[in-house]
């Protein structure tokens, strides 16, 4: 196959940044990636001053009539409103994707009021969405906390998959030098390394492929708790310190004692001497210490560039619901939640396992080398850390759960090594 | 000799301790039995699974009734749990009699007045608490006899959820005892942990267990205040095991062995190894990173009590001369410099009077030697109201949930 047919077959794939940090989180990934081959950027936002500052090519002005140009002020609503009122431009933006990430921040007007009406279009054509959404900190106060989380939930109503970024745990990566300020940045790197490791799982070849419909049955549980972690290693050890890095990533801070993901893919990206033996070693790790109960779905790829170096990333979801058997107090605080699992019509947990299982299996024969866990190890989403006491009621206590760690929620970086 | 057996059954969230007593003519308690079981089914203070509960509590009652040797009369039990809450009333009454000297049936009108609030659907009182008498603006302990025109009194009433507290009668029940009363924890531990001098000057006596800290002030002797936060030694385990993506038994091995509750400062090279044994999965832990963990947690905890509305304004009253802090979790290294930091008053480790045995004396046997205490010495204000307190109370929250009484 040579170049030229490659991309002829590839995935078209676009990142839409919606509001202020979403528009900055696209050109972020602009700068940081070399290659945006079958990437296309977009940016949408309410606010026409935000949004002419933006470097990237596609800017769409969503809610003229309503915002006339100057954002939504922190209101979720006007956001939705300004989105309802441009769904054709929305439609034109999106349609003909197979992929369309969303970036955004959830504790911002625009942010939490448009990307669910962005989602919902791009699934009303076919599109795979999957979201990365910056959550504010705790500290930032309980109003802008809570319309953070009702976004969230709302997305995850709609999109395949959302992965939210939680400020608290960002500041929790260990680099003295850091501030407060610098959490939004540290978003957009983060997003960045979703965007590119699904990026290069798709576009570019290598040990292991795996194709779009593989990433699709990865994602297809909707309203799914979705995992997310990386861990980066170089030099001569570099398989080892990946996995250390990938121990301690901020957005694994989850107890190993919580539920097990119903899915998850796993994606390896090395230099040219990365072997299959090294790749093995990863994939005995990673399905030990993150094992999916049910299915792991493994990619490794050859960044040619590259030598004595190792990214790994890996995403999980979690049919929220499903597995856990009881019905959490939580959920009535949350209806939203329940429908959306309740009404998917067609798939059951174990068809879908019974897909991806042989859709992997027909990919390529190495399936059956990589050992299928089955204990309970495990994490759960990273917008819920309450570990040991996941099963019992809310802590309340002036509107915040003591049940969550406090360091946490007081924005305490803890040096972890 | 009349002897009555009596025991004390504290069903907790890490571990349900019982303890038999023997009350000999009405003089003498002498503790002769002693059952300890691991605890299932109960998280920050509250039965979830009464099965498990059930379980572990006739598992240790039976222990205890062995190493006694005789068969239990009757229970005291105690509770906690965040769906204890409490309130205060109080009412004033004018003193009818013409020479103005305060007669039984002034004291009885007043108290009946005072208790007379009405409770939300589905709670049931479990102590009304009685502070002392005000005759005239002066606190007297018994107005009987006494001249003055008013005669005021406070109660501190503290209700529970019928729902949590019929749940651990029945998982009594369920051996075949009959619980006698239901006592807060905070109560019988504060009692067992402070002396009379302490609770008169004022004293906040904080037990701090795995899964929920009780907590009651005490001022000229009476109770003033109770109050239970569903944050125990649990959280902090929970805590560490989050921060350091580790497991509980590893996350509480961390907290014993190398946790502390103050800060440590940053230094690099201060580590702890996580298992131990350098046996595969183990690493090097920060030390401080532990501590801030911990030290945010307590810290928290502390605060929360401390800015409770009713108890800071004794702080700020100073009406409160010292801290004492009792429960499993108070063992956690340099809490009290914590507490001293958080409170601004000297706090000391609580002490089991110097009457209980060597093997019981532990802060975890507080609340049950408490239990104890209450079921032994508690007869107060029998002579003002008609009947005797721990039966007319509790017949009525039984015959509310539907037990036999």
């Amino acid at each position: 196959m040579d170049t030229q047919e490659i991309f002829e077959n590839a995935v078209r794939m676009k990142i839409v940044g919606v509001g202020g940090a979403g528009n900055n989180a696209v050109d972020r990934i602009r700068m940081d990636m070399e290659q945006l081959d079958g990437l296309s950027l977009a940016c949408v936002n309410t606010d026409l001053k935000t949004l002419s500052e933006s470097p990237v090519g596609e800017k769409h002005l969503i809610g003229r009539n309503i915002t006339r140009g100057l954002g939504t002020g922190g209101d979720p609503e006007l956001g939705q409103k300004a989105a309802e009122s441009d769904r054709e431009l929305i439609t034109r933006m999106v349609d003909g994707f197979e992929l369309i990430f969303i970036v955004a921040s959830l504790g911002g007007g625009t942010g939490a009021g448009i990307s669910p009406v962005i989602a919902e279009i791009a699934k009303q054509h076919g599109s795979l969405v999957i979201a990365f959404v910056n959550m504010p900190f705790t500290f930032e106060g309980e109003r802008r906390f809570k319309m953070a989380d009702a976004a969230l939930k709302e997305l995850r109503g709609v999109a395949d998959a959302v992965i939210p970024l939680p400020n608290d745990m960002l500041l929790q990566e260990e680099a003295a030098q850091d501030s407060v300020l610098n959490a939004f940045s540290k978003a957009d790197e983060w997003i960045t390394r979703g965007v590119k490791s699904i990026w290069s799982i798709l576009l570019k070849s290598g040990l292991i492929n795996v194709n779009f419909s593989t990433l699709r049955e990865v994602f297809n549980i909707q309203g799914a708790k979705t995992l997310f972690g990386f861990g980066q290693g170089h030099g001569p050890n570099f398989i080892q310190n990946a996995l250390d890095d990938l121990v301690i990533c901020p957005l694994l801070h989850v107890p190993d004692f919580s539920k097990v993901a119903d899915n998850l893919l796993v994606n390896v990206v090395g230099g040219t001497d990365l072997s299959m033996s090294q790749v093995q070693e990863i994939m005995n790790f990673v399905t030990e210490k993150f094992g999916s109960r049910e299915n792991t779905v493994f990619g490794a790829v050859i960044d040619e560039g590259k030598t004595n170096t190792v990214e790994i990333c890996v995403i999980g979801t979690t049919e929220m619901g499903g597995f856990r058997g009881v019905s959490k107090p939580r959920n009535l605080l949350s209806p939203q939640r329940t429908p959306v699992v309740a009404n998917r019509p067609t798939v059951t947990a174990k068809s879908l396992r019974d897909q991806i299982t042989a859709g992997v299996a027909r990919k390529n024969g190495q399936m059956d080398l990589i050992p299928t866990i089955q204990q309970e190890l495990g994490f759960e989403g990273v917008d819920e850390h309450r570990g040991f006491f996941e099963e019992t009621g809310r802590n309340e206590h002036d509107g915040f759960d003591l049940d969550v760690p406090t360091y946490l929620r007081r924005g305490i970086r803890v040096v972890l090594r | 000799m009349n002897s009555k057996i009596i025991g004390a059954v504290e069903i907790g969230t890490s571990k349900v301790v019982v303890l038999i007593g023997d009350i000999v003519n009405d003089k003498t308690l002498n503790i002769i039995g002693m059952g300890v079981s691991s605890s299932q089914g109960v998280k920050k203070g509250e039965i979830i699974d009464f099965n498990s509960a059930s379980d572990c509590t006739h598992a240790a009652i039976m222990a205890a009734e062995d190493t006694a040797g005789v068969k239990v009369d009757g229970i005291y039990l105690a509770q906690s749990g965040r769906h204890l809450e409490a309130n205060f009333s109080d009412a004033e009454v004018t003193v009818k009699s013409p020479d103005n000297i305060v007669q039984r049936a002034d004291i009885r009108r007043l108290l009946t007045e005072a208790k007379s609030k009405q409770l939300p659907e589905e709670r049931a009182i479990i102590h009304h608490i009685r502070t002392g008498f005000i005759l005239d603006g002066d606190l007297v302990d018994d107005p009987e006899n006494l001249e003055g025109h008013k005669l005021g009194v406070g109660y501190w009433n503290i209700h529970g959820s019928f729902k949590k507290m019929s749940d651990s009668i029945h998982i009594i029940n369920g051996f075949g005892l009959r619980v006698e009363d239901l006592i807060v924890s905070s109560l019988a531990s504060g009692k067992m942990v402070t002396t009379e001098e302490e609770r008169q000057s004022g004293v906040l006596a904080i037990d701090i267990g795995s899964g929920s800290t009780d907590y009651v002030l005490f001022k000229n002797g009476y109770v003033v205040h109770t109050g239970v936060v569903a944050v125990g030694g649990d959280h902090i385990t929970n805590d560490l095991s989050i921060g350091f993506r580790t497991n509980a038994k590893l996350a509480d091995m961390l907290k014993v062995n190398s946790g502390k509750a103050t800060l440590e400062p940053k230094s690099k090279n201060d580590k702890v190894m996580l298992i131990g044994d350098l046996t595969i999965g183990d690493r090097s832990i920060s030390r401080s990173g532990v501590c801030q963990i911990i030290n945010a947690r307590v810290d928290e905890l502390f605060k929360i009590i401390r800015s409770n509305k009713q108890v800071s304004a004794y702080f700020t009253n100073r009406e409160i001369s010292s801290v004492v802090l009792t429960g499993g979790t108070s063992q956690l290294k340099d809490i009290e410099k914590l507490a001293e930091k958080v409170f601004g008053l000297p706090v000391a480790q609580g002490e089991n009077p110097s009457w209980v045995a060597s093997d019981i004396a532990g802060p975890e046997f507080s609340t049950a030697l408490g239990l104890l205490y209450f079921g032994f010495s508690y007869r107060d204000d029998t002579r003002f109201t008609e009947q005797k307190r721990g039966t007319n109370l509790f017949k009525g929250l039984k015959q509310l949930i539907g037990l036999k009484s």
